[in-house]
């Protein structure tokens, strides 16, 4: 099993910056989007419909890197330059990273990382969208919710992360590997 | 106060509040961290944008608690101080502390091997370098006629890319001005845990026990 070097360290901190530049940009269409569902008391939805762009970053480097630690290191990382450019969440922002990249890094630990194809990345979707909405029900109370409402965040959630984290994840590693940037 | 002691602290604290439901509680803590920052010199700007941003995800939770929960409007106040008391604790480390005294002290102190610790701080030098490739990635697409959001792969595509690139180059040039991997250092800054460090760390901790215990409103 591969360890990290200097370099793979440079590359993923450099990834988490992109991903919180990018990130950065989506700032304002979430403030926007929790605005416009605050009267109606689903702001919440908000945060369930642009998590799947959040947590990005995790099953990507995974997959990328393939080195245990990657997707969890990878998170944390960007959830700690995310708390120094002043996000919206503060301390809150590092456990959430700590969380997230752990969820991720779960889709292939159970694959004794040694599968590295859609199957590892969708079980690292699931397990990043179960992982989080669990923090949510602690941390943002979402266990006070009816079940109705919760099935309803759940799903908004999966798919948000489905296409994100998974679709548009599986294509920038398409073009990578097509671009022999990384091998197959 | 030691920046690794401290974000440890800061970090314990919000995940006990996340487990625990004490309003008061909370709005101690948003006022105390409040001061803190105040007698460290921040700027208007950044406490008017500590106080407003965070105000939509607050008032968002808040509402939403307020129609659907179970818990009534206690709960919902209490959701509401929980975003500010992260906030606020978090704003009393990021506001006093800097990433390359969160480094030193990780790699000193807490045993964090050294390439991590100089790999992240090198890659964090180049923030203002990485604002501005994502701006070229853009324009250059926009040249192109082709316009990339946030959904558009090709954006993280180049990202990625000029990673790597950079990782490469970066990591030739530490190495050629004498970095090696998995070797002892000496340390031309030397961060220590102190006494007080450790006294500070277990008092204000300790303080925040006997209020939670206390205090069940």
């Amino acid at each position: 099993m591969r360890k990290f070097s200097l370099k793979d360290v440079i590359t993923l901190t450099l990834i988490a910056l992109f991903f919180g530049v990018i990130y950065w940009i989506l700032g304002p269409i979430y403030t926007t989007l929790t605005a416009a569902l605050t009267p109606f008391g689903l702001a919440p939805a908000a945060n369930d419909i642009l998590e799947g762009v959040w947590v990005m970053a995790g099953p990507l480097a995974g997959l990328l890197f393939r080195v245990p630690g990657s997707a969890t290191l990878v998170e944390t990382l960007a959830s700690i330059v995310e708390m120094f450019i002043g996000g919206q969440f503060g301390a809150a922002a590092v456990i959430a990273g700590l969380v997230q990249g752990a969820g991720a890094e779960l889709g292939y630990l159970v694959t004794g990382y040694k599968v590295w194809n859609w199957l590892s990345l969708s079980l690292s979707v699931i397990f990043v969208t179960v992982v989080t909405f669990i923090r949510e029900m602690i941390f943002y109370g979402y266990s006070k919710y009816s079940l109705g409402l919760l099935v309803m965040l759940f799903i908004i959630r999966l798919v948000s992360t489905f296409i994100f984290s998974g679709v548009i994840n599986m294509m920038i590693v398409k073009m990578l590997q097509r671009s022999h940037v990384v091998s197959n | 106060m030691n920046p690794g002691l401290k974000l440890l602290l800061v970090m314990a604290i919000a995940l006990e509040i996340s487990f625990t439901q004490s309003l008061i509680v909370n709005v101690i803590l948003i006022c105390v961290s409040f001061i803190y920052i105040l007698f460290n010199r921040v700027t208007f700007k950044a406490l008017i944008g500590l106080i407003f941003w965070p105000l939509f995800p607050a008032l968002g939770l808040f509402v939403s608690q307020w129609l659907y929960g179970s818990a009534g409007i206690h709960f919902a106040w209490i959701l509401f101080t929980r975003i500010y008391a992260y906030v606020f604790l978090g704003a009393t480390f990021t506001l006093t502390s800097s990433i390359t005294d969160l480094a030193l002290t990780l790699e000193q102190d807490f045993r964090l091997p050294s390439k991590f610790a100089y790999g992240v701080l090198a890659a964090f030098n180049l923030m203002p370098k990485i604002n501005e490739e994502v701006q070229i990635i853009k324009t250059s697409a926009l040249m192109r006629g082709e316009a990339l959001h946030f959904w558009s792969p090709k954006l993280y595509f180049k990202a990625i890319l000029s990673s790597i690139q950079w990782s490469q180059n970066l990591a030739e040039a530490m190495t050629s001005h004498g970095f090696v991997e998995d070797q002892g250092r000496t340390h031309y800054r030397v961060i220590k845990i102190t006494a007080m460090d450790w006294v500070w760390f277990i008092g204000l901790f300790g303080i925040v026990q006997v209020l939670l215990f206390f205090i069940r409103y």
